[in-house]
C-alpha cells in the first residue's frame, strides 16, 4: 500500500470524518466553528480531523475568507464519483434505446 | 463539483415506448426478456421488487462497478408507457471514493 493510499484509506476510516466529508458533500465549504456546532465534539478535535483530511489530501483551503480558514474538498477528490455519474447517463440513454427498439419489435409482431 | 456532486447521487433518464405497460415489464423482469436488449451478462441482478406492470426495482454489481439500486417506474399515457429509470449508489459517493482507490465499498 503506498503512503498516500494508506492515508487516504486512514482518514476515510474514521466515521466522524466521514460524516465531516458528508457535510462537505453537502454545504460545499466548512469551518472549524461550523463543524464544532454541528457534531458533539470539541473544536480541538474537529481541527485534528480536518488536519488528518488535508493530510490525506482530500481537503483543501478556500482562499480569503476573514480570520476563520474554510474548507472544501478537492475537486480531484471527487472526480471518480463525477465520472461514474457521466458514464451512468449514457449507459442507461443506449440502454433505453435498446429496450424500446426490443418491445416495440415485439409489439408490432404481435 | 461540490455543487453537483451534492444533487447527483442518482441519475434518471427516461424513454417513451409504443407497447403497453405490460410487455415493457416483461422485457424488465425476466432474463429472457432482458437478453434483447440489456447484453450485460457478467452484471448479477437482484430484483429488490416486483409490483407488475407499475414498478420493478433491482440491484446489480459487476466487475469493477460499484453495487447500485435500480429503479424503473413504468406511466400508461397515450399509445404506449413511459419508461423512467432512476439508479443511485448507496452512500454515495463515499463508495465511489473508496473504489477509486481500489478499497472494497460497504
Amino acid at each position: 500500500m503506498s503512503d498516500r493510499l494508506g492515508s487516504v484509506f486512514g482518514a476515510l476510516a474514521d466515521p466522524t470524518r466521514r460524516s465531516m466529508v458528508e457535510a462537505l458533500l453537502r454545504d460545499g465549504s466548512t469551518s472549524v466553528p461550523a463543524l464544532s456546532a454541528d457534531l458533539p465534539i470539541s473544536r480541538q478535535a474537529v481541527a485534528k480531523h480536518l488536519a488528518a483530511l488535508e493530510d490525506a489530501g482530500l481537503l483543501e483551503r478556500l482562499p480569503g475568507r476573514g480570520r476563520e480558514v474554510h474548507y472544501t474538498l478537492r475537486g480531484e477528490a471527487l472526480e471518480p464519483a463525477a465520472a461514474w455519474l457521466r458514464d451512468a447517463e449514457r449507459s442507461w440513454d443506449r440502454r433505453l434505446a435498446g429496450l424500446k427498439r426490443a418491445v416495440e419489435a415485439d409489439a408490432r409482431r404481435s | 463539483m461540490t455543487e453537483t456532486a451534492r444533487d447527483e447521487t442518482e441519475v434518471r433518464r427516461e424513454v417513451e415506448i409504443e407497447a403497453s405497460p405490460e410487455e415493457v415489464f416483461e422485457a424488465l423482469v425476466t432474463e429472457e426478456g432482458r437478453d434483447r436488449w440489456l447484453g450485460e451478462p457478467d452484471r448479477l441482478i437482484q430484483i429488490e421488487t416486483a409490483d407488475p406492470p407499475r414498478r420493478l426495482v433491482w440491484w446489480w454489481a459487476g466487475e469493477e462497478q460499484p453495487a447500485t439500486r435500480v429503479d424503473f417506474q413504468l406511466v400508461e399515457m397515450p399509445g404506449g408507457t413511459r419508461v423512467v429509470v432512476t439508479e443511485s449508489v448507496p452512500s454515495f459517493p463515499l463508495a465511489m471514493l473508496a473504489a477509486s482507490f481500489e478499497l472494497v465499498a460497504a
